[in-house]
C-alpha cells in the first residue's frame, strides 16, 4: 500500500487551540509575574530541565502552558534556539557557591556544620482548608540570628579526600570552551563524564526520580546516603573586553554528592547538579551517577538507559506523538492482521475437509 | 601590583553595576548621557552564557546549563564600555555599559564614586540579612551517651 497525501481539519485544530486557550484566559504581565512569585520551586525545576536560567521566561512558559510541564520545558528549549551564545562563564567551584543550604545525612559533624535553610523536611503535611474559608495564610517571620552565616561553605568531598576517605581522581585542566557540549554535539555512549552529568542536569525531574528510586529499593547495588546536598547562588564569571573577570549576577543551583552505604576500602561518591533548587532530582540524579560503574546491559542505572530516558523533551515528545494520525501504519498492521485471519481460516477449513482415516 | 589593584576596583565597579537596582542605575546613567558625548553602540543583545561546573567527586567540569543575559558595548570616543547582566533588562546592560565607559575615562567620578558606594552598601546590607536568616537554620547538634 502507497502513502496518501490527506488534507482536512484546519478548522477543527484552529478551533481547538482556541478551547485550550479559552480555559486559560487573558494571560498578561501580572499573572506571569503572580505565577513567577507564588511558584518558585516549579520555575526552579523548569529551567533545569530546559537548561535555561531564565526565571521570567520560565514563568511565563508556566502561565502560557497553563501548567502543563513539558509543553512548558519544550517552549523554553525552542526559544532557547533563537538567542546567540554569547560566551562561556568560568567554572563554579564549589568552595565559591553564596549557601543558602547545605546538609549531610552521613557525618553529622561537617567542617563548617549543618545548615538547614529554607526547607519544609521537619514539618507536618496539613492542607490549609481554612484558606478556602477566607482565612489568610501569613507566615511567621525568621528570627534572624545576631550574625550573619559565612557566605561560603567548604568542600565535604575534598576534606574526605585529604583525609584519604575518598579516592582523589587527578584532574586534567582543559579549556572553558573544550568542555563536551550537548547542545552541539550528539550523546553517544559510553558517554564522556561530562555529556552524563550536563545530561542529568537537564533531565526530567520525574524521570531521574523514578529510576534512581528503583535503584534505591534495590535493584541497584549501591544504597545511597546523601554526604552532601547544597542549595546555593553561584555567580556568572565572564571576562570583560578588557580582560577583567566580573559576575554578570548570580543563579540559583543545587548539588549533591551521594556516598555508598558498602564502603570497604574507600567511599564511592556519584554527583548530580541541576539549575535551579530541586532536591529529588539532584539526589536522584546522584544515585544514578554512584551506580552506573556496576551496572549491566539494559538495567535502569546503567547509563544509557538512564540518560536515554530521561530528556524531557525527547521522551514526552515521542510519547505524544502516538496520539498524532498514525493511519497508515495502522492500515497497513489491519491489512497484515487480516490477511493472516483469512490464511488461517482457509488452513482450518482445509482441515475439516480432511476426514481422518477409517 | 597596580594592575590587580586596578583589576579588583573595575571588578567591583562591574559587579556593583551588574547587581545595583534597576531603576536607579538607569537614572544615573541618564543623568550622564548629555556629558558623555558622542556615543556608539557597537552591542545591545540578549544571548546566553553557558555555565559550566566542576563536579567535585571527579574534578570533570561539565556545562550545568545556559543563563540568559543582556549585554551591552559602547564606545565613547577612544574609550569602550561594557555591561553585561544576567536576565533580560538590555536598558540595566546598557547603562552599566555607559557608566563603566564614563568611569573608564574619568568622566564624572565622584557621581559614579558615590553611586558605586551607595549600591554596594545596599547589596551588602541585602546579603547581610539573607545571611542572618540562613544563619537561624543552623543545626545545634545534642549527642546523648
Amino acid at each position: 500500500m502507497a502513502y496518501v497525501a490527506a488534507r482536512g481539519g484546519e478548522r477543527a485544530i484552529e478551533q481547538s487551540q482556541r478551547l485550550y486557550r479559552e480555559r486559560l484566559g487573558t494571560i498578561d504581565a501580572a499573572r506571569v509575574d503572580e505565577i513567577g512569585r507564588a511558584l518558585p520551586w516549579l520555575v526552579d525545576r523548569i529551567m533545569g530541565e530546559a537548561s535555561l536560567y531564565a526565571p521570567e521566561l520560565a514563568a511565563l512558559a508556566l502561565t502560557q502552558s497553563g501548567g502543563d510541564l513539558y509543553e512548558a520545558v519544550l517552549l523554553l528549549r525552542a526559544w532557547r534556539t533563537t538567542q546567540p551564545r554569547l560566551a562561556v562563564a568560568e567554572p563554579l567551584i564549589q568552595d565559591k557557591l553564596f549557601i543558602h543550604r547545605r546538609i549531610s545525612a552521613a557525618f553529622k559533624d561537617i567542617p563548617g556544620g549543618q545548615i538547614l535553610g529554607p526547607t519544609l523536611d521537619y514539618s507536618h503535611r496539613i492542607l490549609r482548608t481554612d484558606i478556602l474559608e477566607g482565612a489568610a495564610f501569613d507566615p511567621e517571620p525568621v528570627e534572624r540570628s545576631a550574625e550573619p552565616a559565612p557566605p561560603h561553605q567548604p568542600s565535604l568531598a575534598s576534606w574526605q579526600k585529604a583525609q584519604g576517605l575518598v579516592v582523589d581522581f587527578a584532574r586534567e585542566d582543559i579549556p572553558k570552551d573544550d568542555i563536551p557540549d550537548l547542545t552541539r554535539e550528539p550523546l553517544l555512549f559510553p558517554a564522556s563524564r561530562a555529556h552524563r552529568l550536563q545530561s542529568l542536569a537537564r533531565a526530567d525531574t520525574g524521570g531521574v526520580m523514578a529510576l534512581g528510586y528503583a535503584v534505591m529499593r534495590g535493584y541497584g547495588p549501591a544504597h545511597p546516603t546523601v554526604n552532601e546536598l547544597r542549595l546555593g547562588e553561584a555567580d556568572v564569571e565572564i571576562a570583560h573586553p578588557r580582560g577583567t573577570v566580573f559576575s554578570a549576577g548570580r543563579v540559583r543551583v543545587s548539588q549533591a554528592e551521594v556516598a555508598s552505604k558498602a564502603a570497604i576500602e574507600n567511599i564511592d561518591l556519584g554527583f548530580c547538579a541541576t539549575l535551579g533548587w530541586n532536591e529529588v532530582k539532584i539526589i536522584a540524579g546522584g544515585t544514578l551517577d554512584l551506580n552506573a560503574q556496576h551496572a549491566t546491559k539494559g538495567s535502569p542505572f546503567e547509563e544509557e538507559f538512564f540518560l536515554s530516558h530521561t530528556e524531557p523533551v525527547e521522551g514526552s515528545g515521542f510519547c505524544l506523538h502516538f496520539k498524532l494520525p498514525h493511519y497508515v501504519t495502522f492500515q497497513s498492521m489491519l491489512d497484515a492482521m487480516r490477511d493472516a485471519r483469512r490464511k488461517q481460516a482457509a488452513k482450518a477449513s482445509k482441515a475439516v475437509v480432511k476426514e481422518p482415516a477409517e | 601590583m597596580m594592575i590587580d589593584d586596578e583589576q579588583a576596583a573595575h571588578r567591583r565597579l562591574l559587579e556593583t553595576l551588574a547587581r545595583s537596582d534597576a531603576s536607579r542605575i538607569k537614572a544615573l546613567a541618564d543623568d550622564l548621557l548629555p556629558e558623555l558625548g558622542a556615543v556608539e553602540v557597537l552591542k545591545s543583545r540578549s544571548g546566553l552564557v553557558m555555565l559550566p561546573m566542576r563536579d567535585t567527586v571527579r574534578g570533570i567540569d561539565f556545562h550545568l546549563g545556559e543563563v540568559l543575559v543582556a549585554e551591552a558595548h559602547v564606545k565613547l570616543g577612544g574609550v569602550e564600555g561594557y555591561g553585561m547582566v544576567v536576565g533580560r533588562d538590555l536598558e540595566h546592560a546598557m547603562a552599566m555599559a555607559l557608566i563603566d565607559a564614563a568611569a573608564f575615562a574619568g568622566l564624572m567620578q565622584d557621581r559614579v564614586r558615590a553611586f558605586i558606594e551607595a549600591e554596594a552598601a545596599i547589596i551588602a546590607k541585602t546579603e547581610c540579612q539573607t545571611l542572618r536568616a540562613v544563619e537561624a537554620t543552623r543545626v545545634e547538634m545534642e549527642t546523648f551517651r
